[in-house]
């Protein structure tokens, strides 16, 4: 009876105009949710049973899977390959699984890759992906991919990490009240590209691996999609109908940071930037004003 | 705007905030710690109080006391959370020759704040207010986060260059149970986010190349939770000496607090995965730093050599 009332108050408390959401601190918004048994996928409690199959539909593992990186564009790129009639994509499945980032601390068998290819229904005939963003920067992940996928082409869009830094300095600032030097440490080691793609690499051969500069994409679009779908292994002729521009979502204004913060978080990240600039030959520097020293 | 906490209510955030060093009655005190963690900090956050670690906290230093002085801190612990620092903290605080006030946490967590806005000499005189000592005494604090923090370590060559730091390491796999099984218990929300980070923390060697740009290797110790416990009086005596302190024999030593704690448990395979994730950087950190005994590591024993 006691669960029954206060499942009612939450589910009354949820259905509120965003506004009153708003007046919650985000901790017990998130409480809130759980005890509707709403997770979101990145969080442990998500059900991961995968969907039901439809008429004509096969599950298998994905042809493609993207592991990187937040906030700079994959959103937007995948949706463009998703695009593609050679390409299955069900629209109730979310883009990013995050199902091999539930298996940090738990058994990961044959039982679990097999549940991951349910994940990736598809029409005969065409190929299948995700991208989650945040695989590249959960260190447990790529061997589960080696596994679960060892055939799938990965995908990677990387963008300035200075810049990239700030969105996610914007994204977290309400939540991170709690304990903030781990949410700003969460932000800055998603740049270190390089030391995440070497860690990728040690169990995937690097032609298997594509990556894209997000600031390239935004420069030369339909160049960067073609070069795309051939990795794919798809025709490369397709133009989708979805905007040559990523939108600007709906995220919050990113922090303006003064020239000494910058140039001291250009000074973290150069080692790295260095180093991935000997990882990725085709990486335009230049593209990167925010990250040049 | 939440209100300001002055220096004398400092000590009572503090307290609220630490179980062990609660004064309200106990009956009030019980039914605190009956909330959950995140209530409790809801309600804590609402009266204006908040903790080293969160977005809220005031960073205006304590007042310093009649006779005491303040300046840059002698000593600072720069690692790592869940590797037995409150104990050994505890331990160099007992040293006649070091001042600790009671009031001020182990862990001032200054840094954490100042990753991504300006940093001037205002911050620099700021911290050194957190370091009160009477003459003659050495003082410093132990904020286990801030190895893993790539921010951290210019600042701190900024601001207390003539430091020495201090590390206490522990088996990276055991350190991640514990610290993540701590994290939780603390209300961190259970996402992928907070199982990265405690997983990047683990990666020791890594962080210590970044410290080591902005300090000599003879002005880092690097001790080792497993020596530690095993033999506390000698890995004691070499950290007094470190720190330039004679010798003491302190009261508990065998004693550690907090290390413990609940450990999460773990699939076998999941640990097999983990130790290859770190095993790179165990061998790379037995390199840096030749002191640390793998043989204590079991997870690791069988990677070396």
């Amino acid at each position: 009876m006691q669960m029954t009332l206060r499942t009612a108050i939450a589910e009354g408390l949820h259905r509120l105009p965003t506004p009153a959401h708003a007046l919650l601190p985000p901790a017990q918004r998130a409480d809130l949710r759980h005890r509707l048994g709403r997770y979101y996928p990145w969080e442990q409690g998500f059900d991961l049973a995968p969907p039901i199959l439809r008429a004509g539909e096969a599950s298998g593992p994905p042809d493609f899977v993207g592991v990187g990186v937040p906030l700079a564009g994959a959103a937007w790129w995948y949706r463009m390959v998703v695009d593609h009639p050679g390409v299955s994509c069900r629209e109730d499945v979310p883009m990013g699984r995050h199902y091999l980032a539930h298996f940090c601390t738990t058994r990961f068998g044959e039982e679990e890759a097999e549940r991951y290819h349910g994940w990736f229904p598809r029409r005969a005939g065409t190929i299948t992906g995700e991208w989650t963003p945040g695989y590249l920067g959960c260190p447990w992940v790529a061997p589960l991919l080696a596994v679960a996928a060892p055939d799938a082409r990965l995908l990677v869009i990387l963008r300035d990490p200075v810049e990239r830094l700030r969105l996610q300095l914007a994204r977290s600032a309400a939540d991170r009240s709690d304990h903030i030097g781990e949410h700003i440490a969460d932000a800055v080691d998603r740049g270190f590209y390089a030391e995440q793609l070497r860690r990728l690499l040690q169990f995937f051969p690097v032609e298997q691996v594509l990556i894209l500069q997000y600031e390239q994409c935004v420069a030369d679009p339909d160049g960067r999609l073609a070069a795309t779908y051939r990795f794919l292994g798809l025709d490369d002729g397709h133009r989708p109908v979805i905007p040559r521009r990523p939108d600007g979502g709906t995220s919050p204004p990113a922090p303006v940071l003064d020239r000494d913060t910058r140039s001291r978080l250009v000074d973290i990240y150069a080692s790295d930037v260095a180093d991935l600039a000997t990882l990725v030959p085709g990486l335009d520097l230049s593209l990167w004003p925010a990250s040049a020293g | 705007m939440l209100p300001k906490v002055d220096g004398g209510r400092l000590s009572r955030c503090v307290a609220l905030w630490h179980p062990d060093w609660m004064r309200p009655p106990s009956v009030a005190r019980a039914a605190f710690r009956g909330l959950s963690p995140r209530t409790r900090s809801a309600v804590l956050h609402r009266i204006g109080r908040f903790a080293p670690w969160e977005d809220g906290f005031d960073l205006s230093p304590p007042a310093p006391a009649p006779g005491e002085v303040t300046g840059p801190p002698d000593f600072v612990g720069i690692g790592v959370q869940k590797g037995g620092t409150s104990w050994w903290y505890e331990l160099i605080a007992d040293h006649p020759g070091v001042w600790a006030r009671d009031d001020i946490h182990k862990e001032r967590h200054y840094f954490d704040h100042l990753g991504t806005v300006p940093f001037g000499d205002d911050d620099v005189h700021r911290y050194w207010g957190w370091f009160p000592r009477r003459e003659g005494t050495i003082t410093g604090e132990w904020t286990p986060d801030y190895l893993g923090y790539p921010w951290v370590a210019p600042l701190l060559a900024r601001t207390a260059p003539d430091a020495r730091l201090l590390v206490l390491l522990r088996d990276p796999v055991e350190r991640f149970r514990s610290g993540l099984s701590f994290r939780l218990s603390m209300g961190a929300a259970d996402t992928e986010a907070t199982a990265a980070d405690a997983v990047r923390q683990g990666f020791y060697a890594r962080a210590l190349h970044r410290v080591l740009r902005y300090f000599p290797a003879d002005r880092i110790r690097v001790l080792q939770y497993e020596q530690c416990a095993r033999d506390p009086g000698g890995e004691l005596a070499a950290t007094y000496r470190f720190l330039g302190l004679p010798d003491h024999r302190p009261r508990g030593l065998r004693h550690p607090v907090n290390v413990s704690g609940g450990k999460l448990p773990i699939d076998p395979g999941a640990r097999q995965r983990l130790v290859d994730l770190y095993a790179s950087d165990v061998a790379d950190l037995v390199a840096l730093f030749p002191t640390i005994d793998v043989s204590l590591w079991p997870n690791f024993a069988a990677h070396e050599g």
